[in-house]
């Protein structure tokens, strides 16, 4: 693309730009009521104006804070874009946060206006509105449910929408005169991180970044007007704001909002998008679910995946990166993609799938050649909320599984003495909202951000290789290596092993909690007549546990080939009652283990895993959907897993 | 909801329902608020199942008199009962288990649909202008029940709880006056529970539907129903509010159980 980054760097400018220049293509779709309604660039930006004047009126102010909360849909989009027309700053949180987990931000923030999608949104902030200083007014997309409430503080979009469109020159004067202030470096979004640790922090990121990284990521991967995507992450996740607003922004490229968290696989089949961003636990769902479904096949079509999946692996990513492939191995590959890959793929809404990403934790070998040998062109790519997320990204033709990319433009990196990976880039945080220690802490006077993440630059490749976080690589007793993410990978790359947590920090050896998958190993307990009314019961079954022992004893055997990890194999380790959850503040929202948490919380169960007891009895509290508590009680059993010797000793 | 003067949207008056030498239900009055949740309790065998399928003509009682939207009511089959606006769940679910949710949804408009069989054999014109009218209402339905992901999944494959919740997205599709729902919740977990009880609020509030059920968690019973009415091997044990039924001591030794 020809257009400097200087006469573009404000999402108000963009929007101008693609109204102009796309006017008539599809900007944004959402499915309602069973059919996909379309709006055009030209369409989008008159809402967005509407939109921007209501919310003037209402009275929003530059600089306010506004929450924006609830699932992907274009009006909650819209209210973005319309936040930072007005100069407000949209801050999105997560949809399932508990109301608690709102106060926070919404205080810490000083929100004093939130756009949520329906009632269960206006309730949470209902319930804590009268701790929040300076809030003032509620507006709200899905009218359902909320007819008989009486509040002054209320309003529907579809009101606002209305107060906005009421020809008044003095709110057109008024947006015209934001829209001016707006520059560069106006503050375009306060996004709250995950918070692996502690509490969460704002990140403040201005226009020129978001728009610099976006746009980077953009020119790598050549988006243009025509690609069209699927908005289902959380709205508050730094890669949905990013692929959805800047890149979809940037690009001029149409967003597709799915009806609902759970018709997102059907929804996705319908659009089949040209470019698809989904965490690795996602791609591992659904290789899983195509087992589990092989599995129950005819026998004829259980052969013929077989076959055919075996001639993908030997040949499909050659001819994925276009090289050297035999006449007869591309015949027999066009016959298989007739007969076995295209339908899969159509299956799994990925029929137009150019690039698809994957992004946030370690991704398996084994899952990503699944995917390119089908022919979906599936990347890494490394980044962070602080960074506006593109730091590092794969070209078409050199993806490798263990290693995430090279800097795109405007990345420069750098390995600390201490392992830590730092950056500078266009995309760099401003700094954490009212939180200048920790700003300081992370970026230097320099310009240099701290990632927090251990890693080098792989010879071989040139490309960035991610080892764990910086500050959860520990030693064990005896010296040896500590690297709990990689162990913890490897265990959940077993489709039974939904999550693991492993400790030995300063321990004589290394121990792990597992959480089974209810799906896989719900699959196996039907197939085997072993019935269960619950995730428990399941969990405490005797045969899992042998099951689990198996996958942990082959974890155990390929880290005893690795001189540098053998320290890490796994001597007990115990099957959780219940699954970690967001709920309960064990894991992230994006799934992201919280390990000084879980240590704290299960102190006994790890303690009891160092001792020698062969079950531990055990009270848990449970933090339920609606926010209320219970206890959860359980004994657990431990079990022995088998360590092995270095290979090379053996030998 | 209706402290002031309410009004009676239907009227049992003396009901005797015989099957041979079997008296099922034995001289039973009462009458539904227009708007209301009205709860029939009972235990098993009390009749009342049997007085739903009265009120929806299903069954002809010997003796008595039913007066609807201040008429009385001449002796009526279930389709001319349905005609007045009166849709009803069932017991055990009776869905078309092969057909998908949203043709099960779009069954519920067959009554409001007019064009003969040769416009709709020609899928063109006015019969699919009507088809297309009525899908928007069934969709609405399905949004409002947030049944959306099921939309084109046989039913026969769904869960029971969704299922149940297909079958109240039927009777809705009737744009019902008076609902009656026969236990709703019967047989569905905790959390399924919940969001039923949540939609049977919803529908009485959104749509102003009236609203008939029979439902044996009393737990349920006592936080939806507005009024509710005990029968007892056939005959009117007590008619009230949830408070006044549950203090009613014949209530308590009949059914409701004493605590120990």
């Amino acid at each position: 693309m020809t257009e400097n980054s200087a006469t573009l760097d404000t999402m108000p400018k963009l929007l101008a730009r693609n109204v102009s220049k796309f006017g008539d293509s599809p900007a944004f779709r959402e499915k309602d009521l069973g059919i996909w309604q379309t709006w055009t660039w030209k369409e989008s930006s008159e809402e967005i104006l509407k939109l921007s004047k209501g919310l003037i009126k209402l009275g929003v102010q530059e600089g306010d804070h506004v929450a924006v909360i609830g699932r992907n849909r274009p009006s909650l989009y819209w209210s973005l874009l319309a936040c930072q027309h007005i100069g407000a700053i949209p801050v999105p949180l997560y949809q399932d946060a508990v109301a608690e987990e709102m106060e926070y931000i919404l205080s810490h923030c000083g929100a004093s206006f939130a756009v949520v999608g329906d009632q269960e949104q206006v309730d949470k902030i209902l319930e804590i509105s009268d701790r929040l200083k300076g809030f003032k007014d509620i507006v709200f997309v899905d009218p359902k449910g909320l007819r008989k409430y009486d509040n002054k503080n209320l309003h529907s979009l579809a009101h606002i929408l209305e107060m906005g469109s009421r020809d008044s020159a003095e709110l057109d004067k008024e947006l015209k005169r934001r829209v001016e202030k707006v520059t560069g470096d106006t503050t375009c979004v306060l996004l709250y991180t995950s918070g692996t640790t502690g509490k969460s922090k704002g990140v403040v990121q201005t226009h020129q970044a978001i728009i610099g990284a976006s746009g980077g990521a953009n020119q790598h991967d050549s988006w243009t007007h025509d690609d069209y995507l699927l908005s289902y992450l959380p709205m508050a996740w730094v890669g949905d704001f990013m692929i959805s607003v800047a890149q979809g922004m940037g690009a001029g490229a149409c967003i597709n909002c799915p009806e609902g968290p759970e018709t997102m696989q059907v929804d996705l089949r319908e659009i089949g998008p040209s470019i698809f961003f989904g965490p690795p636990p996602l791609w591992e769902r659904l290789k899983t679910s195509v087992f589990i479904r092989i599995e129950d096949a005819a026998f004829f079509k259980k052969v013929a995946f077989k076959y055919f999946m075996a001639h993908a692996e030997k040949v499909g990513r050659d001819i994925l990166e276009k090289r050297k492939v035999g006449l007869l191995d591309r015949l027999k590959y066009s016959l298989g993609n007739f007969l076995i890959y295209a339908p899969l793929k159509n299956m799994l809404g990925f029929s137009n799938v150019r690039i698809a990403y994957t992004a946030g934790d370690l991704i398996s070998a084994e899952l990503f050649d699944f995917y390119r040998s089908l022919g979906i062109n599936l990347k890494q790519l490394y980044g962070q909320t602080e960074a506006s997320v593109f730091l590092t990204m794969q070209g078409n033709d050199e993806v490798f599984s263990d290693t995430v990319g090279k800097p795109i433009e405007g990345v420069e990196l750098k390995i600390a003495p201490s392992g830590e990976i730092l950056y500078k880039s266009v995309g760099s945080f401003k700094e954490y909202y009212k939180n200048p220690k920790a700003t300081g802490e992370t970026k230097n006077k320099d310009g240099w951000v701290a990632t927090g993440d251990a890693g080098y630059i792989d010879e071989n490749t040139g490309q960035l290789r991610i080892i764990d976080r910086a500050k959860d690589v520990g030693k064990l007793k005896n010296g040896a290596l500590f690297a709990p993410k990689y162990v913890e990978n490897k265990l959940k790359f077993f489709p039974n092993i939904l999550e693991a947590v492993l400790f030995g920090d300063k321990k004589e050896f290394c121990v792990a909690f597992l959480n089974i998958d209810m799906t896989a190993v719900g699959n196996w307990a039907e197939k085997n007549n072993i019935s269960y009314s619950s995730y428990q019961e399941l969990a405490s079954n005797s045969e899992v546990a042998n099951i689990l022992k198996e996958h942990v004893e082959d974890v155990n055997m390929a880290l005893a080939k690795d001189s540098m990890m053998s320290g890490c194999q796994i001597r007990k380790f115990l099957v959780l009652h219940k699954e970690l959850d967001p709920d309960d503040g064990e894991i992230t929202r994006t799934r992201k283990v919280k390990r000084a948490f879980i240590n704290e919380k299960y102190d006994d169960l790890v303690s009891a895993l160092y001792s020698d007891n062969g079950s531990v009895d055990t009270k848990t509290e449970v933090t339920y959907e609606d926010g209320r508590k219970g206890y959860l009680e359980a004994t657990l059993s431990i079990v022995d897993a088998t360590i092995y010797q270095l290979q090379e000793a053996a030998e | 909801m209706n402290e002031k003067a309410p009004k009676i949207m239907m009227e049992v008056k003396n009901i005797n329902l015989r099957f041979g030498g079997v008296v099922a239900i034995q001289g039973v009055s009462f009458d539904i608020h227009e708007g209301e949740i009205r709860a029939i309790i009972g235990p098993n065998g009390a009749g009342k199942s049997s007085m739903l399928n009265v009120i929806n003509g299903f069954y002809h009682p010997q003796e008595g008199e039913i007066w609807f939207d201040g008429q009385k009511r001449p002796s009526m089959e279930p389709y001319e009962v349905a005609k007045t606006g009166i849709a009803r769940t069932f017991q055990n679910i009776a869905l078309f288990k092969g057909m998908t949710t949203i043709e099960n949804v779009m069954t519920g408009r067959q009554l409001q649909m007019n064009k003969n069989i040769f416009w709709q054999m020609l899928r063109y014109g006015p019969a699919i202008e009507e088809e297309v009218q009525h899908r928007k209402r069934c969709e609405e339905i399905i949004d409002f029940l947030e049944i959306n992901h099921i939309r084109k999944t046989p039913v026969g494959s769904l869960p029971y709880g969704l299922q149940k919740r297909v079958e109240l997205a039927r009777a809705l599709a009737m744009e019902p006056n008076l609902l009656l729902l026969d236990e709703p919740m019967a047989g569905m977990n905790v959390e399924e529970k919940q969001d039923m009880s949540r939609f049977i609020v919803e529908v009485n509030e959104e749509f102003g539907t009236t609203i008939a059920l029979i439902e044996h968690d009393m737990a349920v019973v006592m936080d939806l129903a507005d009024r509710v009415v005990v029968l007892d091997y056939g005959k009117l044990l007590a008619d009230g509010t949830p408070k006044e039924v549950q203090s009613n001591q014949a209530v308590i030794d009949a059914y409701l159980g004493v605590p120990h």
